[in-house]
């Protein structure tokens, strides 16, 4: 401040004006520099940034398992694959112009599940772990216990609102996250028939796939004076669970002798075919091809017996299957046919399963997958009408560590600043940037590029001696801590970014279930 | 949808557009749920809770359209940083500090996690990937990313070299507040010529010239001068560097590190000394008593007893060095040698002495010592200084007007901090994971329990029982791996967490850091970030540079 004598005398003429015309002198430096022109240019954008309020399509898109550690990794290996120093750039999604952190915690459990935390995006309030569209009077495994405690979803209420809806997800379309859009299950794990107990079954819950198959009218049952269509597009993985164990029900992509789980010998495929005649009920990347946008009404796409593949692991599927991103384009395409709009929730299922088995490869090629699948969706709606989110149900264990110097290959060791040889731990040895508190430990499957190989190796936890090995290849897998099955999901809070009508009101530090209100604020839904 | 495909045409045709809501073959239909349909979740807790926040930020953001242009309307801004305070440190803290009321703590939040905006910064510096506190705070006081390890100037800068500093200072957000007639303010835990309080002051091509003794003799022959000095010529110095410029140097000063201002020599010890000579200087200059010269009118306090005798009513200028290095750990601070004052009461003294000005005022406040308790791999006494941080931040909120004063709260970097396994709702955090619906520990592959809290690499384990000095490990063999936890109990103070590669001091992590902001100009906070922008908000809000 202003010497305090001159202060005084000067406080009736407001301002030490002629110190203030230096204080913008001294910024010349600063202003010729790149970093500081940006920063004034960020500035200038968000000062004109504008709101509206009503939403006409919504899309959710989910990263299962996508901390905030595995997208500042991602966007560096973006960046990197692009010839860049990798750190500087953004994921698609990164420069939307509204975010907040979420918390992500279950009633029951303090690092969640994705039932749970799904559950609490689609409906509103948050629940148990492992429990899909009911509230936390649940018991989880009691069927009994799921009567009453049901609750609604955006995706039955945009239904019901006339709106068109989709699910998209490379796990099984009857995996925890896709499940809670649709489904009510005292269970998450009750995907099929045969994954439920006999009390559950006479006690009359449904198993997930037969849910998925019997929304409409279960949903019509449910609630009075409604009549709805159906989801209109559903792309994922999780055949078996849709088919009788019969070798005959095979499809040409089964990689199981026996591809169908069912225990009830229904064939769920023919019968959403029978609901639905002209629907399209397609297996692979020849009958996604094949579909017409502007003319198909309902398509059902289950794209691999089980999980559809890695990203990077893609090419090697038996009869061939879209990308997340192309699933994402072809949704919207069909989905924008209504007038009234439309509802579709994207899950990138498999960064969750890279991680869990230790390969950050895998979950980062993937999460790189996922925001070119938010960039198609961009690129495929008017940012007048169309709210986009997108955000993670969880983390994970993962970490970036060490001080690695700039551009250094974020699946590399830590080479320092100014060096060229990469830093020595105590024990003498290097250690990579990424790393994970527990797991399955430090595998080296050299030119595999599927993640979960990782759990036929025996656990190998602690350090081991990197010095001749390739930690960027496709099949390393990182050292880890605490040796368990299956690396684990972490507790701290997800981010959550929006763009679009209402997506001012993602906003500070929220309760997960918040996203519930923020999307049906923007579309109406319930008022 | 309902029967749409089918009837598009029709409607289109036959009705206007405002009898179409329901589509002519469902006029019996409706389109939506009634609230006893819907009476499961209306009539529960959560739900209730989130139609509320939906109208918290309406009302936010008719707030933010009330302002229209924020430009100047923050008379008075403060920055927090909690060095090293990445999100995984806010998720625990959280945690601990709710089980610490008798709550459950997940559904706890910290003072500034309940402030209306928040975003995302990108910590790496212009030559790190995971930066360092040096480069990330100059970011935030200049509006440029630089090098690691560099104070006050831009990337052109080569570390170490004193020769490369001139023509590559950068101006601060404290020196343009000092400048535009504002009172200014520094508090830390760590020493005050520590990285991330010496940001805004200070221009120096290595963090690490604390005093003339830390300096090469190159750099001293070159005119290079140690950041504790810096500080004590602070006024002198800027009105030297731009001419024409009339300012009256920084009023609060608070925070540790007396070694560097003091010469080598027993006789200039202070009470509160912890080695036997306690001052470092090689020049046999006294700084403090250059300081008081400089300021006759200012107070020089070393304690406690001198903290609470300032009157912050009459006071215009205080020097408060409370610590011979850094200020202690919070759960460590009675053990002090002469008491020293916790951040809420600097932060709250601080407010009181720099808000009787009526042009407003600049305050940084560090939290040094999160970052230095993750260093030494003891979740304890990180989360505990969290907590303490987030009680600082509340006394700000509890002495500002909100319509007037910008407060944001940060992170310069994380750390490899981790919240790991299936704990249920409730587990103490600091405990081991118990699954949901369990009482006893889940066990490892290798038999063994594990804790929910972790490092991936760091000093590793050590159970040092009712210790609350995290440093005490760096006296002690590496513990790096696993250990049988079994009959540890995990929550003591003294409890240092299993790491996975041994260092003889845990890393900082690279991943993004959460920035809070509440008052005017808060909803600049959003979206991901260069954590430069932090400097760009602050300079708008205040209008620091425009008034000519």
């Amino acid at each position: 401040m202003c010497k305090k004598s001159i202060a005084l005398a000067l406080v009736s003429v407001l301002s030490c004006t002629g110190f203030s015309v230096k204080a913008t002198e001294l910024l010349n430096d600063q202003k010729t520099n790149d970093w500081y022109k940006q920063g004034e240019q960020v500035l200038t954008k968000k000062l004109a940034q504008k709101t509206t309020n009503k939403a006409k399509n919504v899309i959710l898109f989910v990263g299962d398992g996508m901390g905030i550690s595995t997208l500042t990794a991602a966007r560096i290996l973006q960046g990197q694959q692009a010839g860049e120093l990798g750190e500087e750039g953004y994921l698609s999604f990164e420069k939307f112009p509204f975010s907040a952190l979420v918390k992500t915690y279950n009633v029951d459990a303090q690092t969640p599940d994705s039932a749970g935390t799904m559950t609490a995006m689609m409906s509103g309030l948050k629940s148990d772990a492992g429990v899909l569209g009911v509230d936390e009077n649940i018991e989880r495994g009691n069927c009994a216990s799921a009567k009453g405690s049901e609750v609604a979803t955006l995706l039955e209420l945009a239904e019901i609102r006339g709106l068109s809806t989709g699910i998209i997800s490379t796990a099984r379309i009857t995996h925890a996250t896709p499940a809670a859009t649709y489904a009510k299950s005292a269970d998450r794990n009750w995907e099929d028939i045969s994954d439920m107990p006999a009390e559950a079954i006479e006690q009359g819950c449904q198993d997930i796939a037969l849910q998925l198959v019997n929304f409409e009218q279960n949903l019509e049952q449910r609630y009075q004076d409604i009549d709805v269509d159906g989801i209109e597009v559903v792309f994922g993985g999780g055949r078996r669970h849709f088919l009788p164990k019969e070798a005959a029900f095979n499809s040409a992509d089964a990689v199981s002798e026996i591809e169908g789980d069912r225990s009830d010998s229904l064939d769920l495929t023919a019968q959403w075919q029978t609901s639905y005649p002209e629907g399209k009920y397609i297996i692979d990347q020849a009958g996604f091809d094949a579909l017409d946008t502007a003319n198909t009404t309902q398509v059902l796409g289950l794209f691999n017996e089980s999980h559809m593949q890695y990203e990077a692991d893609r090419a090697n599927d038996i009869a061939g299957e879209p990308s997340l991103t192309q699933m994402t384009s072809k949704a919207i395409d069909i989905l924008d046919n209504n007038d009234k709009g439309y509802f579709l929730t994207v899950e990138s299922g498999r960064i969750d399963h890279g991680h869990h088995a230790g390969s950050a490869y895998n979950a980062l090629t993937d999460t790189i997958e996922f925001a070119k699948a938010v960039q198609a969706a961009i690129d495929s709606t008017n940012p007048d009408e169309t709210l986009i989110l997108v955000t993670a149900d969880h983390s994970h264990v993962f970490t970036i560590a060490g001080y690695p110097k700039r551009g250094n290959p974020i699946l590399g060791k830590v080479v320092s600043v100014g060096k060229t040889d990469p830093t020595l731990a105590s024990d003498g040895m290097p250690y990579t940037t990424v790393g994970y508190t527990n797991g399955l430990g430090h595998h080296n499957l050299v030119g595999e590029t599927d993640a979960d190989k990782g759990y036929a190796e025996a656990v190998n936890i602690g350090r081991m001696d990197l010095t001749t090995i390739d930690s960027t290849d496709s099949g390393y897998h990182q050292e880890a801590n605490i040796p368990l099955g299956s690396e684990t999901h972490a507790g701290e809070d997800i981010s959550l970014h929006a763009i679009g009508p209402g997506a001012h009101l993602v906003q500070g530090n929220i309760e997960q279930s918040v996203i519930f209100h923020v999307i049906n604020k923007a579309l109406g839904l319930t008022k | 949808m309902k029967n749409f495909k089918n009837t598009l045409i029709t409607i289109a045709t036959v009705c206007s557009l405002s009898a179409c809501n329901n589509g002519e073959n469902s006029a019996t239909n409706k389109n939506g749920l009634s609230e006893s349909e819907l009476k499961t979740s209306v009539t529960n807790t959560w739900f209730a809770q989130g139609e509320k926040a939906i109208t918290t930020a309406e009302a936010n953001w008719q707030n933010v359209k009330d302002i229209a242009d924020p430009k100047g309307k923050a008379k008075n801004i403060i920055l927090f940083v909690g060095d090293g305070m990445g999100v995984s440190t806010l998720t625990a803290a959280r945690i601990l500090e709710g089980q610490g009321k008798g709550m459950l703590g997940e559904e706890n939040r910290l003072s500034f996690e309940t402030f209306p905006f928040s975003g995302f910064a990108k910590t790496y510096n212009v030559d790190a990937q995971t930066p360092d506190s040096a480069g990330t705070m100059t970011a935030m006081m200049s509006g440029v990313k630089t090098d690691a390890g560099v104070l006050g100037v831009d990337a052109d800068i080569l570390r170490g070299d004193c020769s490369s500093v001139a023509g590559n200072e950068m101006s601060t957000a404290l020196e343009l507040a000092e400048i535009a007639g504002k009172s200014t303010g520094v508090i830390s835990t760590a020493r005050i010529t520590h990285a991330t309080p010496a940001a805004t002051y200070a221009k120096s091509a290595e963090r690490n010239w604390e005093d003339v003794s830390d300096m090469p003799e190159a750099a001293i022959t070159a005119g290079c001068e140690d950041i504790a000095s810096q500080l004590v010529n602070f006024e002198a110095n800027l009105e030297a560097r731009n001419s024409g410029v009339d300012v009256d140097g920084i009023e609060v000063v608070f925070g540790g590190g007396r070694r560097h201002f003091l010469p080598k020599d027993a006789a200039f010890n202070s009470i509160d000394a912890a080695s036997s000579v306690e001052g470092d200087r090689t020049d046999s200059r006294d700084l403090t008593a250059e300081w008081k010269t400089a300021y006759s009118d200012g107070m020089y306090i070393d304690d406690q007893a001198s903290f609470d005798a300032i009157n912050p009513e009459t006071t215009t200028r205080v020097l408060g060095l409370f610590n011979e290095s850094h200020m202690q750990y919070e759960a460590d601070r009675a053990n002090d040698v002469a008491g020293e004052p916790s951040l809420s009461e600097m932060t709250s003294k601080a407010i009181n002495i720099l808000d009787n000005n009526e042009k407003g005022f600049f305050l940084t406040v560090e939290s040094g010592r999160i970052d230095h308790a993750h260093h030494a791999g003891n979740a304890y006494n990180a989360l505990n200084d969290t907590i303490e941080f987030a009680k600082a931040v509340q006394t700000a909120i509890d002495n500002t007007n909100p319509e007037d004063t910008l407060i944001i709260v940060t992170a310069d970097h994380s750390h490899v901090f981790t919240i790991a396994g299936y704990p249920k709702r409730g587990n103490p955090i600091l405990g081991k994971v118990v699954g949901v619906g369990k009482s006893e520990a889940s066990l490892a592959k290798d038999g063994m329990p594990y804790t929910t809290l972790g490092y991936t690499n760091g000093n590793g384990y050590q159970n040092l029982g009712s210790e609350t000095n995290a440093d005490a490990t760096y006296s002690l063999a590496n513990g790096a791996g696993r250990v049988d936890l079994t009959n540890v109990d995990t929550t003591t103070p003294g409890f240092h967490q299993e790491a996975l590669v041994p260092l003889s001091s845990e890393t900082h992590a690279g991943e993004d850091v959460a920035i809070f902001a509440s008052g005017p100009g808060a909803h600049l906070v959003t979206g991901t970030n260069e954590q430069s922008l932090i400097f760009h908000i602050m300079n708008y809000a205040a209008n620091l540079t425009a008034s000519e």
